[in-house]
Order: C-alpha cells, then structure tokens, then sequence
C-alpha cells in the first residue's frame, strides 16, 4: 500500500467518525422532537433537515463556503474568532455531518417512532420524569435503530465528495479522503493508486456493515 | 375520612362524551359495564394519560385534576399503580427491572411501603427475578405487571380488566393472587370489568357505566341488582360466583347456603363453619336436567327456572353453545349454565322451563373466605 493511500484511508477515518458524533446528537434530537412532539414549524423542521438530501452537495459545500467565508455570517469577521474549518479536515467533517443529517434524523425518527408511546406514558404512571423515561425508556428501545441511523452515517460521510471538496479542498495527507483520492488520482492518470483506494474503500465498505450485522444481532 | 375516590370528570369520546361524577369510599371499587362503555378511557384519565379531561380527580384527599383552580398534575406525579389490559410491561427489561421501575417514587413517598421481596413473594413469582418479560407465561406476566405497580408507591391500584382475555383456567389461577393481593397489601384498587362475577368477587362498591354515563353506584350487592343495571349483569355474565355462608363442613366438603333453604355442596378447603364464602362456578360445568337426576355422583342439583336463553357473542371457547340463565329459590339467587344448542332443542329448554341445575362438588372454586 502506498502512503498516499494509508494517509486518505486514515484522513478518510477522522472526518468520517468526527462527523457521525457531531451530527448525532442534533439528528437524533431532531428526530425525537419530529417523532413525538407537534410543535409550530414541524414542517419547516422536516424540510430544513431533509434538504441536503435533495440539493446537489456541491451546492450544500457551496452554502458552506459562504457560511464560512472570511465575511460570511459565521465567518472570522462576524464571531470575532476564526473557525478554521476552510481547506482542513474539520471543514471536511463539517460537510460531511450536514450532508449525513437527513439519513440521522430520518433512521432516528423512524427509530423512535417504533417505540409504543404508551410504554412511556406507563413509565409516567410509575414517576419516572421525562428524562428518565427517555434514558431509560425510551432511548434503549429505540437503540437498534438508533445504531442503525449512526451506522447509515457514517457511511454517508465516508463516501462524501462534492460538499468536501468545495469546503476543504482535496490537499493530500490532510483534506484527502479516499473519495477524494480516487477522483484526484483519475484526473492526474494514476489509475493504479486510484485502484488501490478503491480496493482499500470497498473493505471498509465491508467490514462497516459486517461489524453492523454482528452487533445488531449480538444483541436483542 | 376522605373518599378514596372522588371525580366528576367530563371528557369527549369518539362517539359520546364521557361524564361521570362518582365519589366512592371503599377500598375495593370496580368500574361495570360493556365494552366500549367508556371505562378504559375514565381510568387512563383519572391515571393522567388522556388530554382534554375536564373538571376534577382526587384520590385519597388529594386533588390531581381540578380545572377551575388550575391544577393538572402530570401522570408522573399522580401516583397510580397502572395495569393496562395490555400491560404493557418494559420489553427490554427483565422481571425485576420491571418490578422496580417504579421504586423511587415509592422511597420518596411518606406512610408504609410494600417491601418488594413481600410483594414478589406473594406473587410467586420471586423465582423469576432474572428472567425477561418475553419469556414468561401470560400468568406471569400479569403478576409482574401487578408487582410493578404495587412496587411503585401508588395511592391506588388501577387494575383495568385483570381477568380479560385469559382462558377460565389462567383466570382461577391468576384470581387468587388478586385477592390475596386485597388482603395482604390493602392498596386501594380500582377494578374494570365487564363481567359481573368479578365485580362481586373482587368489589365491594360499584360504578356502573353505559355509553359514558354513571348509571348506578353503590354497594356491590345492591347496584348488580339494581333493574337498570341487571340487563346489563345478564348480558356479560358467563362465570357464576355463588356466595353465601359456610353452614357445615363434613371433612373435604362443606354446605354453602347461598339463599334461603339452598345449599350447594362445595371443596372445604379453608372454610370454617358460619364463616362467609364465595366460589366460582363456570357456566359450562353445569349439566341441565328436566327431571330431578337419581343416581348421580354430583351432588349438586339445584331446581331453577330458566329466565332468559343468550347468544354467546364474544367467547370462541364456549362456541355452538347457548347461555341459560336460571332463577333459583324463586329469584333470589340465579344461575348461568352453558349448553349446546343442540341439547337445549332436543330438550325443549326454553324461558319458563323448569329444570335442575346438576353440577359437581369440585366444579367449585373455593375463591375466598370473606
């Protein structure tokens, strides 16, 4: 194996996993509040999230950028404070998290959505308050779907390329992901090492959802 | 002493609105009518479970719902013992997490506290601490359903058709533990049931419903006799509870009179003599006979004459069978007796006939003393 090819693999695992834990607690938390709460603007709340589904991610990368930019709204001049995500790879995480959240938010709601609310109304009747009907209730029933939703994005954020590389570039060993290294490698004729991430990528793939099925059914 | 159960709620339904107003005192009430009257949603809102309740709840004193001062307490604050139909037992949890669910609320209330190893005990079902509720029998599910809400520090117990959907064999063995329950623990309970022999049994005080009115409340004794609930006692009845007092006892069988100069021969088992008994007679362990019988091994033939023949609607176990409801002592006791309707035509049983009720000593369940 090349080193360009274990540097995208391990550029590829941090962005990867740093963006499936920063968009669970808000996609869970989303999909929790569309699953049992009615609330003013719940459509607004299931359009938002769902948008980066629909929308081209170059375009997603593109409202990112601007977020972002040196005079955007959460640019250096407005916080005060430079972000530093542009052309890093925690830019690279951050487009993978927005572009991962509707699979979060849908995979959890349906998660929580399977849950009988009345078990949680009987976990009412027993004095458990809200938080506690949720860690205990709740929260372990839903678990496999919840898996599930963090599972689906991981994955989307592994095979994120188009919000990627317009917010942090494709610089080898530090913003390269092994996506972004099979189209960098194709451009410049190197079909080898594209081969070989591709090789590298598929037993991810692999071992991802292996180690899924194992752990779903593990337990029960 | 303050009622145990004070509400005058109003709350729309589907197709009525539920009002009752019912202030009851006893410890052991029970909600009576058919399905679909209205109870399952009158428990769910004196539980805290159901939106859009209005007027006022107080249990035991204290005011859960009282919409013109502002007050709604949350379910979680309520304090009831909830034992849904359903059940609806944690699946992810084994028997003693279930149990427990509900013990901080139990440690934090003020007053005498259920120790959950009495309570498991009593449920037998102490054996089964470890093991999850997706394996368990339907009895044992129940018993855990009934430990967690009695581990939970309730105020009162709202038991909602404990003895439903069982088979007549789960019911004898799951009824015992309801009253050995009343006895040991004495919660104040709320029974729902539709059928009659339960409320006499588990009862001492009835409110009947019908289509989301309060139509009778009162003394069990008096209200299931009352002539605008009695349509209703004989159109759900399938179980005879025959109560009465023990007036002798010959080693394993004793004389239960359960009207004037009408004894029925009863298991002795743990009754004593001039004390007071119930027991269980299903209505399809009763033979009909259009003469008196001779040369029987039962020892039950009780004359009768038949008041009412009744579809049987709901019960797949008794199917091709009629219900034949019988006036024994000249009404003041009476009977349900199952048969095919085939015998029933061979025999020409119809209203008015005269006939013998035979059954055999142990068809009776001795259900309690008391």
């Amino acid at each position: 194996m090349t080193a360009g090819a274990i540097e995208a693999l391990r550029v590829s695992l941090l962005v990867a996993g740093v963006a499936t834990l920063a968009v669970l607690p808000p996609g869970v938390l989303c999909g929790l509040l569309l699953a049992r709460r009615s609330f003013p603007g719940k459509a607004l709340v299931e359009t938002a999230t769902a948008l980066p589904l629909v929308l081209p991610p170059t375009a997603v990368g593109y409202v990112l950028l601007r977020l972002l930019a040196r005079d955007g709204p959460l640019g250096p001049r407005a916080l005060g404070v430079d972000l530093d995500l542009l052309l890093t790879w925690k830019g690279a995480a951050l487009a993978a998290a927005v572009m991962a959240l509707p699979l979060v938010v849908r995979s959890a709601r349906t998660a929580f959505e399977e849950v009988d609310p009345r078990l949680e109304g009987m976990a009412a009747t027993l004095g458990l308050g809200r938080l506690a009907t949720l860690w205990g209730v709740t929260l372990p029933l839903a678990r496999r779907g919840l898996v599930a939703a963090a599972v689906l994005g991981f994955g989307r954020a592994l095979g994120e390329f188009g919000a990627t590389v317009i917010v942090a570039g494709n610089i080898p060993g530090r913003t390269q992901t092994l996506a972004l290294g099979i189209w960098g490698d194709l451009q410049a004729g190197r079909d080898r090492a594209a081969t070989e991430m591709l090789a590298i990528s598929v037993v991810l793939a692999f071992a991802t959802v292996f180690a899924v099925e194992r752990l779903q059914r593990g337990r029960t | 002493m303050s009622a145990t159960l004070e509400v005058d709620v109003r709350l729309p339904l589907g197709g009525f609105e539920l009002a009752v107003a019912w202030t009851a005192r006893s410890g052991s009430l029970a909600l009576f009518g058919h399905s679909g009257a209205g109870k399952t949603s009158l428990l769910e809102a004196i539980a805290g479970l159901r939106g859009g309740v209005r007027g006022r709840i107080a249990v035991a004193g204290r005011t859960w719902l009282d919409d013109e001062r502002g007050v709604d307490l949350p379910a979680r604050r309520r304090g009831v013992g909830y034992v849904p139909q359903d059940l609806l037992l944690f699946p992810h949890r084994d028997v003693l997490g279930n149990v427990l669910a509900g013990r901080r609320r139990a440690a934090g209330r003020a007053g005498p506290r259920l120790d959950p190893r009495r309570v498991l005990d009593v449920l037998e079902i102490s054996g089964l601490a470890r093991r999850r509720v997706a394996d368990l029998s339907g009895g044992e599910r129940r018993r855990v359903a009934l430990a967690r809400a009695l581990c939970s520090g309730p105020e009162i117990l709202l038991l909602d058709e404990p003895l439903a959907g069982l088979d007549l064999a789960l019911r004898g063995k799951i009824l015992p533990y309801l009253l050995r329950m009343r006895e040991a623990f004495a919660v104040p309970t709320l029974y729902v049931s539709h059928e009659p022999g339960e409320v006499q049994m588990l009862a001492d005080e009835v409110g009947v419903l019908a289509s989301g009115r309060l139509i009778a409340a009162g003394p069990v004794g008096t209200v299931l006799a009352d002539p605008a609930v009695l349509p209703i006692v004989r159109a759900e009845g399938r179980e005879n509870v025959l109560r009465g007092s023990v007036t002798s006892v010959d080693r394993d069988v004793a004389a239960l009179e359960i009207g004037p100069g009408l004894a029925v021969s009863v298991p002795s088992r743990g009754l004593a003599i001039g004390s007071v008994a119930s027991v269980l007679l299903r209505a399809e362990d009763i033979v009909l006979s259009l003469e008196p019988p001779g040369g029987l091994s039962a020892r039950n033939a009780l004359p009768g004459i038949v008041r009412d023949i009744r579809e049987i609607e709901r019960a797949d176990d008794l199917e091709g069978q009629v219900l034949v409801v019988l006036d024994l002592a000249g009404g003041r006791a009476s009977l349900v007796a199952a048969i095919t309707e085939r015998s029933r035509l061979a025999l020409g049983i119809d209203a008015g006939s005269r006939v013998h009720a035979v059954f055999k000593t142990h068809a009776c369940r001795v259900l309690a003393a008391g």
